[in-house]
């Protein structure tokens, strides 16, 4: 065969076997489980205005999007991001429902350009859910519940951790700053990547040292509730203390339900300024080298299609949960062998198939031995 | 116990960065360093150090495989791997540098021939000022390519500056200082918090030492 026939393009591939199956369990097991939290599930357009996804995502994620142009021009994109649409649904579409809106999805987003050396896959499927029009920390720790249901569910509550932020926090520091946008992005920059020694170098042009501080205390590495109360020690704006109060509020519930194995306070993680307005997290697994889900407040998101109000969500990567499952089932037990089916085979092709179709009927599983057959 | 394993760049970084972590409590068998084994263990188990090329050092820990690695400045602002750095650690001292034959005559140049290990670095100090360049890639012996006019100038890493000395370049600009950083998966930096954390202030304190 020739080579442009045989060749696939990057980021693209085939499941089958034991992996396609998995990855149908997964997702059923998942959407299931947002059934029970009455969750009800929307199928979005796979191809839809380019404007939207800039709208939704912002610019620099939009831009990652395969585009090409309509019929009339405009530009259309191949779905790399499934909320915008829903945030779009829930503004226009669903208006004049009754809110809170619960929404949940399984789909596949597509993205020309990596966001990084890892993410290979142009093609990936999502599952996520939306809360939208509650606006509280009940909302809150409703999707996080969710994500610790899921994790237990699917077996992966041990060796996980979720990370807690609020992005106000911040968002409270760099006011007090006064930066000018690009600046800004570069403080968000430093502290996204831990870079302490880089921060302290762009902070000596400022001179307030509490500020400074804070920032500091942003980088520092990960931890339980007393990362809320070290923070609050250097900390003095209202809108990052304000942050800082959601937070403790929500620790607090995770504490009493015991769950705090599961979850750090990781005030450093400031990667979606522009999308996310509140709290933020991030899920990640022993055995995968970057985060298997991400989610937060994102109030901001649906006043771009014409009616503001708060949402919140997740989304977890089925690709990379599947990888994970994968590896760890094969280190456990060899994968579980399915029952043999019957083989159904006959000179006559009409008593074949009624053989078969009754057999079917009784919901067994069968398999058609044309070999055999000698019509 | 948590295991960390720990990518050293080879070559020009390879024997500070062992120094430094055995300066930061690792206990690395003196024997193992000579060999040419590709991956060590320190004698409390804790940690393993696998050695691989400066670029490779991002491409292993950006992947999860290695959950931190010492490596340049120079190799995280080329390839732009979507890493952790807390630390930046006093060791592999450089400046990138764009360099020139010493009698170049820049009025001269109409498109700017660049030669460089770095193409984005070089992209990047150029797209900044908004001047179009032709970018020759090359892998090894840049210093060349303006003596025998392949080139204009260079985009390169300068330790001493001998070696431009030596073929008649001098340094036009220094785009950026670099050093060695102590890098962390993104992942690890969770799930091995209290590992990454020792790690990290231990070695931030054997550089700190070091400086006075």
């Amino acid at each position: 065969m020739s080579e442009t026939l045989s060749r696939i393009p990057a980021g693209m591939r085939y499941y089958c076997g034991p992996e396609a199956r998995l990855r149908r369990a997964i997702e059923t097991a998942v959407m299931s489980i947002f059934e029970g939290w009455s969750y009800e599930e929307i199928t979005t357009p796979t191809i839809d205005y380019y404007s939207l996804f800039e709208h939704g995502m912002g610019p620099a994620q939009a831009h990652r999007a395969f585009r090409f142009s309509d019929g009339d021009g405009r530009l259309l994109a191949v779905r790399p991001d499934v909320t915008s649409l829903v945030a779009r649904a829930a503004a226009t579409l669903f208006a004049q429902r009754e809110r809170p809106l619960r929404l949940c999805y399984a789909a596949p987003v597509f993205r020309q350009q990596p966001e990084s050396h890892t993410d290979w896959r142009r093609e990936s499927s999502q599952i996520g859910c939306e809360l939208i029009g509650a606006n509280s920390s009940v909302a809150d720790l409703e999707v996080l519940a969710i994500v610790c249901e899921v994790l237990q569910q699917l077996g992966l509550d041990r060796g996980c951790s979720i990370t807690l932020s609020d992005i106000d926090v911040f968002n409270g520091i760099a006011e007090e700053l006064k930066l000018d946008p690009e600046c800004r992005d570069q403080l968000r920059r430093l502290v996204d990547t831990r870079n302490r020694s880089d921060l302290e170098q762009f902070l000596a042009q400022y001179s307030a040292t509490e500020d400074s501080r804070s920032l500091a205390r942003l980088t520092q590495m990960p931890g339980k509730g007393e990362i809320l109360n070290d923070a609050r020690r250097s900390i003095s704006n209202s809108r990052s203390r304000a942050a800082l109060d959601r937070i403790t509020c929500l620790w607090s519930v995770i504490e009493s339900l015991q769950l705090t194995d599961r979850f750090e306070i990781d005030l450093g993680d400031v990667s979606r300024l522009d999308y996310y307005t509140g709290l933020t997290f991030k899920i990640y697994l022993d055995g995968a080298g970057r985060r298997i889900g991400s989610g937060g407040r994102y109030d901001g998101l649906t006043a771009s299609f014409g009616k503001a109000e708060p949402a919140v969500g997740f989304v977890l990567e089925l690709d990379a949960l599947t990888d994970i499952l994968l590896a760890r089932r094969e280190s456990n037990s060899p994968t579980k062998s399915e029952a043999e089916p019957t083989p159904i085979t006959g000179s006559d092709l009409a008593d074949l198939f009624r053989a078969a179709l009754d057999l079917r009927a009784r919901g067994e599983r069968i398999v058609i031995d044309s070999d055999e057959v000698t019509p | 116990m948590t295991k960390l394993t720990v990518a050293i760049s080879k070559g020009r970084l390879q024997a500070d960065a062992l120094d430094l972590l055995q300066r930061a409590g690792l206990k690395l068998p003196i024997e193992s360093l000579s060999t040419r084994r590709l991956a060590i263990e320190d004698e409390s188990g804790r940690y393993r150090l696998i050695f691989v090329k400066p670029t490779d050092v991002a491409v292993y820990v950006e992947h999860g495989v290695a959950d931190c690695g010492i490596v340049g400045r120079d190799v995280l602002l080329e390839s732009e791997p979507d890493l952790l750095q807390p630390l930046a650690l006093n060791i592999g001292l450089c400046r990138i540098v764009v360099a020139a034959r010493s009698e170049a005559d820049w009025n001269q140049f109409g498109m700017l021939r660049v030669a460089t290990k770095y193409p984005r670095i070089a992209a990047r100090h150029y797209g900044a000022r908004g001047v179009a360049v032709d970018l020759i890639e090359l892998s090894g012996s840049v210093e060349l390519a303006p003596v025998l006019g392949l080139a204009d100038c260079i985009v390169d890493l300068v330790e001493t500056g001998r070696t431009l000395r030596e073929n008649g370049l001098c340094i036009v600009e220094v785009i950026a200082e670099s050093s060695a950083r102590l890098v962390v998966n993104r992942a690890s930096y969770q799930l091995k918090a209290e590992a990454i954390g020792e790690l990290i202030s231990s070695v931030d304190e054997a550089s700190k030492r070091s400086e006075q």
